[in-house]
């Protein structure tokens, strides 16, 4: 059974309540950005080009179909320079992403799952999906602990 | 030839088949050892992923900080909040496909879901905060934070146990490659050896076959010089015995009108005859000695000036009205030698040479050192020989393609030629077609002696 990539811990950036305000942020970048920090809301995020993936999980049955933003686009919007980022999840879950990722796979900050908006209950607002049925190299440990659900910040680096 | 008949069959599939169901035997281990180890990897994989005390010991922090921050005084919204959401966030977690089957099978799954359900009826987000509330969520939390650590402490044992047990199986896998693996190295050693074995059985085989040619070679050889000795035998004897035969006729018929001229005519050509079946015995006996390695020889210094004179002289005697020259470069030359073969070896050139050339033309004998050997060349004025047939001229029953219908064994050069290396020494041919050939006996040369 799989069971695993629960160490993937996540938390809602600003303490936020109920369905999300969407004009507040609820996605902050920092580091080596164009002009850091940048505060995105989750209209920001909308705007972005939207992308589908439908992949299985490591926490889930079936495979699921996910929509949301590529990382690398958002990166790219907000001038990102660096090799890694660091993902920091609410409940102060920490991991560094190489940047390379992004740019070898189809990497989504997903927010919704299935059509419904990803909760601060559940794994929402953002949860970093990879296609791992698509690439069977993602299909291991070190990728599963990357899918940071409950994002709330990314530090370029 | 009976080792003709035990001869393995010599098909190519036949020498392998015995190993089909060895390499069999061989590879199927190999595959088995390739299965286990391959299921092992994929077991082992899937193992990395496991992380289920985590999920359980988050989700119980997560409650205890919910439990924290209700019981603080003065009570923050927000912070009550997003601890409420991540305490949500966890039980939701446990509830979801894998990790629900998970706790199932620990029977823990209802409870949980009963823990679900309670904290969502105190949703503050929904009734708004205020003391009860935050009382309330306070009192469930202490409740329900060390059921959670209950299960953490079950599914920690639990996963010790699933370690060992998936230990176990490596171990008993790893064995059985190690097993597996062996036999397939043993059953490949057997069929080496038996491989080796099959080559061994086939070369000597291969051995016995040659070897069995090789005697039919020489029976079949042997059969033919029976044969070839047999058809000269009686060429050669019918010939000298019919003309004596005749010349006897001749006297009968005479009777009394006979002159002792006639007498001495028909003698002349009675004793001809018969010397010449005496040399024809006489080579013909000795070639079966030379064959049978019975050859009577006893090699001492021969003083050749005097053998040569006796030859000379029994041949001129032999052959009046030729003319036979002998001469030598050096006095006292001797060679190391039998004198009985040495004679006959003469006797045998030089009347081969009278044979061969014109009774006019004379035949000359010279004997010379060269180096550590000594010279007793004959020289005839004959017509030669071509030089297609000298290389042959020293087999037996092989005569030149001029004299196959006249006289001559065939058997008097390979016989010189056979008895001069019977005593280390050789017969050499130089000829020149129309002028003549010179057959030379080689010996050793023996220094001082002298008889």
């Amino acid at each position: 059974m799989r069971t695993s990539g629960l160490s993937v811990a996540a938390g809602v950036l600003i303490a936020l309540a109920g369905p999300a305000l969407t004009d507040t942020p609820i996605l902050t970048v920092t580091g080596q950005v164009a002009d850091a920090p940048v505060e995105l809301t989750e209209r920001d995020l909308k705007a972005l080009p939207q992308h589908r993936l439908a992949t299985s999980t490591t926490v889930t049955d079936g495979t699921p179909v996910f929509e949301g933003f590529l990382m690398r686009d958002l990166l790219a919007q907000v001038g990102a320079e660096g090799e890694a980022v660091v993902a920091l999840a609410l409940n102060d879950y920490r991991i560094e992403i190489p940047l390379t990722d992004f740019q070898d796979f189809d990497v989504i900050g997903a927010m919704t799952m299935d059509g419904e908006p990803l909760s601060p209950r559940d794994k929402g607002p953002v949860w970093i999906v990879y296609p791992r049925d698509d690439h069977s190299e993602l299909q291991d440990i070190r990728y599963d602990t990357r899918w940071v659900w409950q994002l709330v910040s990314l530090h370029v680096q | 030839m009976s080792t003709l008949a035990n001869a393995p069959p010599r098909g190519g599939l036949s020498i392998y088949a015995p190993f089909l169901p060895l390499l069999v035997v061989c590879l199927g281990p190999l595959i088995f050892a390739l299965a286990k180890t391959s299921a092992l990897e994929r077991d082992m994989r899937i193992a990395a992923t496991e992380n289920m005390l985590w999920v359980v010991t988050q989700t119980q922090m997560e409650v205890l900080s919910l439990t924290l921050e209700t019981g603080r005084n003065p009570p923050e919204p927000g912070q009550i909040d997003r601890q409420y959401d991540l305490t949500l966030s966890r039980l939701n977690l446990l509830l979801e496909g894998p990790q629900a089957r998970y706790l199932a099978q620990l029977g823990h799954d209802d409870p949980v879901r009963g823990f679900l359900d309670d904290f969502l009826a105190l949703d503050p987000q929904v009734q708004g905060h205020d003391a009860a509330l935050h009382d309330a969520l306070h009192a469930l939390g202490e409740r329900v934070h060390p059921r959670i650590n209950r299960i953490a402490n079950d599914v920690m044992t639990h996963e010790w146990e699933r370690s060992a047990t998936r230990l176990d199986a490596y171990r008993s896998t790893q064995r059985l490659v190690i097993m597996a693996v062996s036999f397939a190295f043993l059953a490949a050693l057997a069929i080496s050896a038996l491989l080796l074995r099959n080559q061994n059985r086939l070369h000597r085989a291969e051995v016995q076959r040659l070897r069995a040619a090789t005697l039919l070679e020489r029976e079949r050889g042997t059969s033919a010089m029976y044969r070839d000795f047999a058809a000269m035998v009686s060429h050669q004897m019918r010939t000298p015995l019919s003309l004596i035969d005749s010349a006897m006729h001749r006297l009968a018929r005479r009777g009394e009108a006979i002159t002792a001229a006639d007498v001495a005519e028909r003698q002349g050509i009675v004793r001809d005859a018969v010397r010449r079946l005496t040399r024809l015995v006489e080579t013909v006996l000795m070639l079966g000695r030379l064959d049978n390695d019975q050859l009577q020889r006893t090699l001492a210094p021969v003083a050749l000036d005097a053998l040569a004179a006796d030859v000379v002289k029994r041949m001129r005697s032999q052959f009046p009205g030729r003319e036979i020259k002998l001469s030598a470069t050096a006095t006292g030359l001797a060679a190391l030698g039998d004198p009985h073969l040495v004679e006959h070896i003469l006797d045998n050139l030089l009347s081969n040479a009278l044979k061969y050339s014109a009774p006019d033309k004379s035949v000359e004998l010279r004997l010379f050192p060269q180096g550590g050997r000594v010279a007793c060349a004959v020289t005839d004025q004959g017509p030669g020989i071509a030089a297609e047939d000298r290389a042959r001229v020293f087999d037996r029953y092989y005569r030149g393609r001029d004299q196959r219908d006249g006289q001559g064994t065939g058997l008097g050069l390979a016989l010189a030629r056979e008895l001069a290396e019977a005593q280390n020494g050789s017969v050499t041919l130089d000829s020149w077609p129309g002028r003549g050939s010179v057959f030379t006996l080689w010996l050793e040369r023996a220094q001082g002696g002298a008889e």
